[in-house]
């Protein structure tokens, strides 16, 4: 359960002090989806980057299971807009980082999660070797090898092509119904919001309050871009960023 | 092999130029004031022996210089370059500090220390220092976050940050300094070796011959040219073994894009 009440975000201090997220509510029951989208530099990656024990909020309180979050943890894993991984790790190291950094020799788990992503031959590659669409299957090999029960993304597709986009898309699809973690999505691309969320949340300019809330609730198959309801939603998005 | 070819006809070139300035000057004197080549390198093979000996004393104290200058500058420059207090406390004594001519603090050096190898070390790591401490504080400050986020998201404890982002983002460019260093430190040497009455080292050797024997002056300065070109190529090699990921892109992209294709499409 992730639960946010008041969220206020500022960045700097006293007359220089810039508000990013103001009074931002919702919450969120286990192994269910949300996507927040909105306008370039409103406040969304501020809000999953606070979800992420990675900023402390002004004002507020974050929730995630029992405790307030207070710094990164273990069970919440976080997917980068480049897929984060570091140049000078090997594939292998860099899916593993997690479990190398709390100094676990994984053998087993994320060797695993990267065979099932098709990575299994690129192990000991660095990644300037692979293509971004394997860039990104790393990142969620990372991602994934902790075994997390909440699983935040920063526009983890921006900058692919369409193909690629679609593909992983089902990927993370897939991955969600396997292994049933919660799942926040930032995004300002509103066909992956409707593909991915249950609960979308639309959200203003900066500083990022909430818009609108729109309940996208059949989502949950590959086929649903072709669904008259995944239409439906994509219109309703549109409308609320246009208004 | 186009590449080694490459480099002897520069050697080649160079040895022409030279050959055609020592006759130049020397017609223009009408007394032999600048060997030329041959005779420079002829000198090197018949004192080898004598030459090795200042050759080997220079080295060790150029590398040891090196050593001591990464040693501190690196951590200081880093820690600087990403911890703000430090470096509003550091900084304004690194930017007074840094113009000032350390050759002109030899003489005081050698007055205080002696004009052992010890001073002579301290001079060189002492004009290193400041440009690896310059450069390693610019690479740390010009990081990418993302990697920070990426390994804070990951759990990693402030050292950790430092071991598995900072150092290894920021060590190409700090060995790149070190390389275009080698020069400095190779003068720096010079200076100091020849600031001593007597001693080892190659400054001492051409300073013992420049006045009668010019072309023995001139095999030691070619000895203390090829001991930079050893050290710059070394560099060079660490460079690439260190910082292999910065080097893979070039041989291997289009290799990995074609097996990239394959994995997308199964």
């Amino acid at each position: 359960m992730i639960e946010v009440r008041s969220l206020t975000i500022d960045y700097g201090h006293g007359d220089r002090s810039v508000r990013a997220v103001e009074e931002i509510d919702f919450h969120l029951k286990p192994g269910r989806s949300l996507a927040f989208i909105g306008p370039s530099g409103c406040g969304k990656t501020t809000i999953l980057f606070a979800l992420a024990g990675l900023l402390p909020p002004s004002d507020g309180l974050i929730k995630i299971g029992e405790n307030p979050v207070t710094g990164p943890r273990r069970e919440v894993a976080l997917i980068l807009q480049n897929a984060g991984l570091l140049p000078w790790k090997t594939v292998w190291k860099n899916a593993n980082l997690s479990l190398l950094l709390a100094g676990e020799y994984p053998e087993q788990n994320a060797g695993e999660i990267l065979d099932n992503l098709g990575l299994s031959t690129v192990k000991a590659r660095f990644p300037a070797e692979l293509s971004e669409g394997m860039k990104r299957r790393v990142g969620i090999a990372r991602a994934l090898s902790t075994s997390p029960s909440v699983l935040l993304m920063d526009e983890p597709l921006a900058s692919l092509d369409t193909l690629t986009r679609e593909r992983i898309q089902d990927l993370f699809l897939t991955l969600w119904q396997e292994h049933r973690f919660s799942m926040v999505l930032v995004t300002h691309d509103i066909e992956e919001a409707a593909f991915l969320g249950q609960e979308i949340i639309v959200l203003t300019e900066r500083p990022a309050t909430i818009k609108q809330v729109v309940e996208n609730s059949e989502v949950g198959s590959l086929d649903y871009r072709d669904a008259g309801a995944f239409q439906r939603t994509v219109h309703s998005l549109r409308e609320a960023l246009e208004r | 092999m186009k590449r080694v070819m490459t480099y002897v006809v520069s050697v080649v070139i160079l040895l022409l130029a030279w050959e055609i300035a020592s006759v130049v000057v020397n017609a223009i004197n009408q007394a032999s004031l600048l060997p030329g080549p041959f005779d420079a390198l002829s000198q090197v093979v018949k004192n080898a022996a004598e030459l090795q000996r200042h050759f080997f004393a220079s080295a060790w104290r150029l590398i040891l210089a090196m050593l001591i200058a990464l040693a501190t500058a690196v951590p200081i420059g880093l820690l600087i370059g990403r911890e703000q207090i430090l470096d509003r406390l550091i900084s304004p004594m690194i930017y007074i500090t840094y113009p000032i001519p350390q050759v002109a603090l030899i003489l005081f050096f050698f007055i205080v220390f002696g004009t052992g190898s010890a001073t002579k070390v301290a001079m060189v790591a002492l004009a290193l220092f400041f440009q690896i401490l310059v450069s390693a504080r610019g690479a740390a400050k010009n990081l990418d976050e993302e990697y920070l986020t990426s390994v804070l998201s990951a759990g990693a404890s402030h050292a950790q940050v430092y071991w598995h982002v900072i150092l290894p983002a920021t060590l190409p460019e700090v060995l790149t300094s070190v390389r275009v260093s080698i020069g400095l430190g190779v003068a720096f040497l010079y200076i100091a070796e020849t600031h001593a009455a007597l001693g080892t080292g190659l400054g001492a050797f051409i300073k013992k011959y420049m006045l009668f024997r010019r072309d023995r002056a001139f095999a030691g300065i070619v000895a203390m040219a090829i001991l930079g070109l050893v050290l710059y190529v070394v560099l060079d090699l660490l460079e690439h073994l260190l910082c292999r990921w910065k080097y893979v892109k070039r041989n291997s992209l289009k290799m990995s894009q074609r097996k990239g294709k394959e994995h997308e499409a199964s």
